[in-house]
């Protein structure tokens, strides 16, 4: 064969050559769908992109007017009908209300955070202290502390972390005219909203 | 005597018919060879590991009965299996015990290999299967640990999913991809992980990774299983704490195999490097050494550098555990204090053991040339022969004595279950597979020791056939005028073990094969060098 000369005149692929590539491109293109199936393996649920009400533990919407100024609640996003998954600390978010001097007094959505609970250090769950002195989120476990107007780690091992790792991910609220808040619909990536565990690039 | 249990039933045609049906079954292609003496257990820790992988495999699909792999209930199932289930807190120590022995077995089992060269003569693609097979046994043993979802499950989770986060590029991707999102993703997926993907994509590495001679010793399979229940007895695997992310937990290390690596961690330093490069340039720096071993000689003293190199990898790997372990017991310091590891004092540490190592390794290497040399002057001791000499009145009752002490564990153990001291029971359970590795050391050593029926000329079978009668009949005296002639036949067992099967087809009477395998087992005791050898 290698004596022979190319069956095609001047050409450089012989037919064996083509047919070779032709089956090539066969697999190639047979196979080539299933790598979108890769999607099947990250979990969908966990990627909610809802618009939620802020619902307080009581069961009432949180409402610009009586929600009070320095305090803070836990709330669950995004929501489930399944009482397990509603336990999933993943799924908790720390809603804040920053006291005075950070601009709390303010009726508008500015006065308000809802940061990821999970500590971007070993994922205890973190929560916000409103006692003078404090005005931080804490984490029980290996005291990482948080600024609650950024969610920026200022202290404990979760601020040793390189960024993305020191920020909480936040989500953004919306006012309706009633004063109600409500969660905007995420962008769950370290550039946008951040990734809950994970921390987010301070913008 | 045994004659009973040579006579030809139905039951005993029908498990032949079987075993030669399995001929024409991939099984075909092994070679078990069951040892008929004491064999070093280091020549077959491959296969020891094997069992321990089916004693995990069967521990573990009893446990997955009650396991639930669900956020608020995984802690607590493996509590109800170990303390309601009947004997579930036998399984899961047997479980989690046996785990670790694994681990520690495919660790020897490497490092044998390694010293031993014999990863050379084509057996690359073995050495290549054999690594990969072992990252996967600590991923499958981490799993594992993992889905019990204790305070320490937790913590190990949040730092795996944190260094495959680290990974740059596809790290984020990955991390979605195997954890999915939240707790309850991260205790349904590695469950999944540990009963399926880890354990099929092992099963299906280790076909290619059987070598072709495997030795299956049944003493030594006992008295392994044995070690884990009876580890399990004495050291009973805790709970832990079942993790409540608003409680702080306490200081906790990880499995033993792991520590190494979170020694590393530990140094506060870049999470990628520490905990993803370093463990990724070991596995391949394992994966190649085959490729770079060009060393012609397989003897450890033959090959100084990569013997060097081994002694290195040993040296650094027992510092780091070690060091992972220890957490400076001062409680007045912070917790940061007590955990980080300067990684100055850490790498200077590693990179000292590496001129300590060579140094060392070249020093027994010099021993080792210098113990040999006057191995050769001097002449040789008659040692070679089994330093144990029974005789058959004593077999007989160190037998009786055995059985009468498994009965009385026996009793021991059912009395144990039914007072509810679960772990003396799990301890007696392990002395009495102990125990009967002992028994079956006797019963092995009893039958090579046994002179009759004595072996028989076996070529050509057609004589055999005739002197057969008169042999067995005669008994004793015949014995001694044929163990002469062992060991000519000793030398030509090993033939006649490839004869086997001609001789099977030629000779339609069943007692010129059973004549054969008896001959094998009695010459061995005469030939033992030469069959270890064959078995090697």
């Amino acid at each position: 064969m290698a004596q022979q000369p190319s069956p095609t005149s001047g050409g450089k692929v012989s037919r064996r050559d083509f047919m070779k590539l032709l089956a090539a491109a066969g697999t190639v293109m047979t196979f080539a769908v299933f790598v979108d199936w890769g999607k099947f393996l990250p979990n969908p649920t966990g990627q909610s992109k809802e618009r939620q009400i802020v619902e307080l533990p009581d069961g009432s919407q949180a409402n610009v007017k009586t929600f009070p100024v320095n305090h803070s609640e836990a709330i669950i996003y995004p929501k489930t009908d399944d009482p397990t998954l509603n336990k999933e600390a993943f799924r908790a978010w720390q809603f804040i209300r920053l006291p005075e001097e950070l601009g709390g007094k303010k009726n508008d959505v500015s006065a308000f955070r809802l940061f990821s609970m999970v500590c971007l250090h070993l994922w205890c769950l973190w929560k916000y202290w409103p006692q003078e002195g404090r005005k931080r989120g804490e984490c029980p476990c290996h005291g990482s502390m948080y600024d609650p107007v950024t969610g920026k780690a200022f202290a404990g091992p979760a601020g040793l972390q390189a960024p993305p790792n020191n920020v909480l991910p936040r989500l953004d609220l919306e006012l309706a005219a009633d004063g109600n808040i409500s969660i905007k619909p995420p962008n769950w990536s370290v550039n946008g909203n951040g990734i809950v565990g994970y921390g987010r690039f301070l913008t | 005597m045994g004659v009973s249990l040579h006579s030809e039933n139905s039951l005993t045609r029908f498990i032949r018919w079987i075993y030669t049906g399995v001929e024409r079954t991939i099984f075909m292609g092994l070679k078990f060879t069951l040892p008929s003496r004491f064999v070093s257990p280091l020549g077959f820790l491959g296969m020891l590991t094997f069992v321990i992988f089916i004693i995990l495999g069967i521990t573990g699909a009893l446990l997955m009965l009650f396991y639930e792999p669900i956020l608020d209930r995984a802690w607590n199932s493996v509590q109800t299996i170990n303390d309601v289930i009947p004997y579930g807190f036998h399984l899961r120590n047997i479980h989690y015990h046996g785990s670790n022995a694994m681990v520690m077995v495919a660790l020897l089992h490497m490092y044998y290999q390694y010293f031993s060269g014999r990863y050379k003569i084509r057996n690359e693609i073995l050495w290549v299967t054999g690594i990969i097979i072992g990252v996967l046994t600590i991923l499958e043993a981490f799993t594992g640990y993992d889905i019990i979802f204790s305070e320490r499950a937790e913590l190990a989770i949040s730092i795996a999913a944190s260094l495959t986060n680290s990974i740059p590029i596809m790290g984020p991707q990955m991390r979605d991809a195997f954890f999915g999102s939240g707790f309850h993703d991260f205790v349904l997926r590695f469950y999944a992980f540990h009963v399926f993907f880890l354990p099929i994509a092992m099963l299906g590495l280790m076909v290619v990774h059987f070598p072709r001679f495997l030795v299956f010793d049944v003493p030594m399979v006992m008295a392994i299983t044995g070690a884990i229940m009876l580890t399990g007895g004495v050291f009973p695997v805790d709970m832990g704490l079942k993790f409540d992310p608003n409680v702080p937990p306490g200081i906790t290390v990880p499995e033993w195999y792991l520590t190494g690596l979170y020694a590393f961690l530990r140094s506060a330093y870049d999470k990628f490097t520490t905990g993803v490069a370093w463990p990724g340039l070991f596995i391949f720096a394992l994966l190649i050494v085959p490729f770079i071993d060009r060393y012609k000689k397989f003897s450890w003293k033959d090959r100084p550098i990569i013997t060097a190199i081994g002694i290195t990898s040993l040296a650094q790997i027992i510092v780091t555990t070690y060091w992972g372990f220890y957490i400076d017991p001062d409680r007045t310091k912070s917790l940061l204090e007590r955990l980080v590891i300067d990684p100055v004092f850490l790498y200077l540490v590693m990179i000292l053991l590496v001129p300590l190592s060579f140094g060392f390794t070249y020093m027994m290497i010099k021993l080792a040339k210098n113990a040999e040399a006057n191995a050769k002057i001097q002449p040789k001791k008659q040692a070679g022969k089994n330093s144990i000499n029974l005789s058959e009145r004593w077999i007989y009752a160190i037998f009786i004595a055995l059985l009468a002490f498994q009965v009385y564990l026996n009793i021991a153990a059912y009395y144990a279950v039914l007072s509810g001291m679960k772990n003396y029971s799990l301890f007696i359970v392990g002395i009495m597979m102990l125990v009967f590795a002992g028994m079956f050391h006797v019963f092995r050593h009893g039958r090579s020791m046994q002179k009759a029926p004595p072996p028989k000329p076996t070529i050509p079978p057609m004589t055999m056939k005739a002197k057969t009668p008169s042999l067995t009949k005669t008994g004793g005296p015949a014995a001694t005028e044929v163990t002469a002639s062992t060991k000519a036949l000793g030398d030509s067992a090993a033939k006649e073990k490839t004869l086997a099967p001609s001789t099977k087809g030629s000779t339609s009477s069943p007692q010129s094969v059973q004549s054969v395998t008896k001959t094998e087992s009695t010459g061995a005791t005469h030939n033992e060098k030469q069959l270890v050898a064959d078995d090697k």
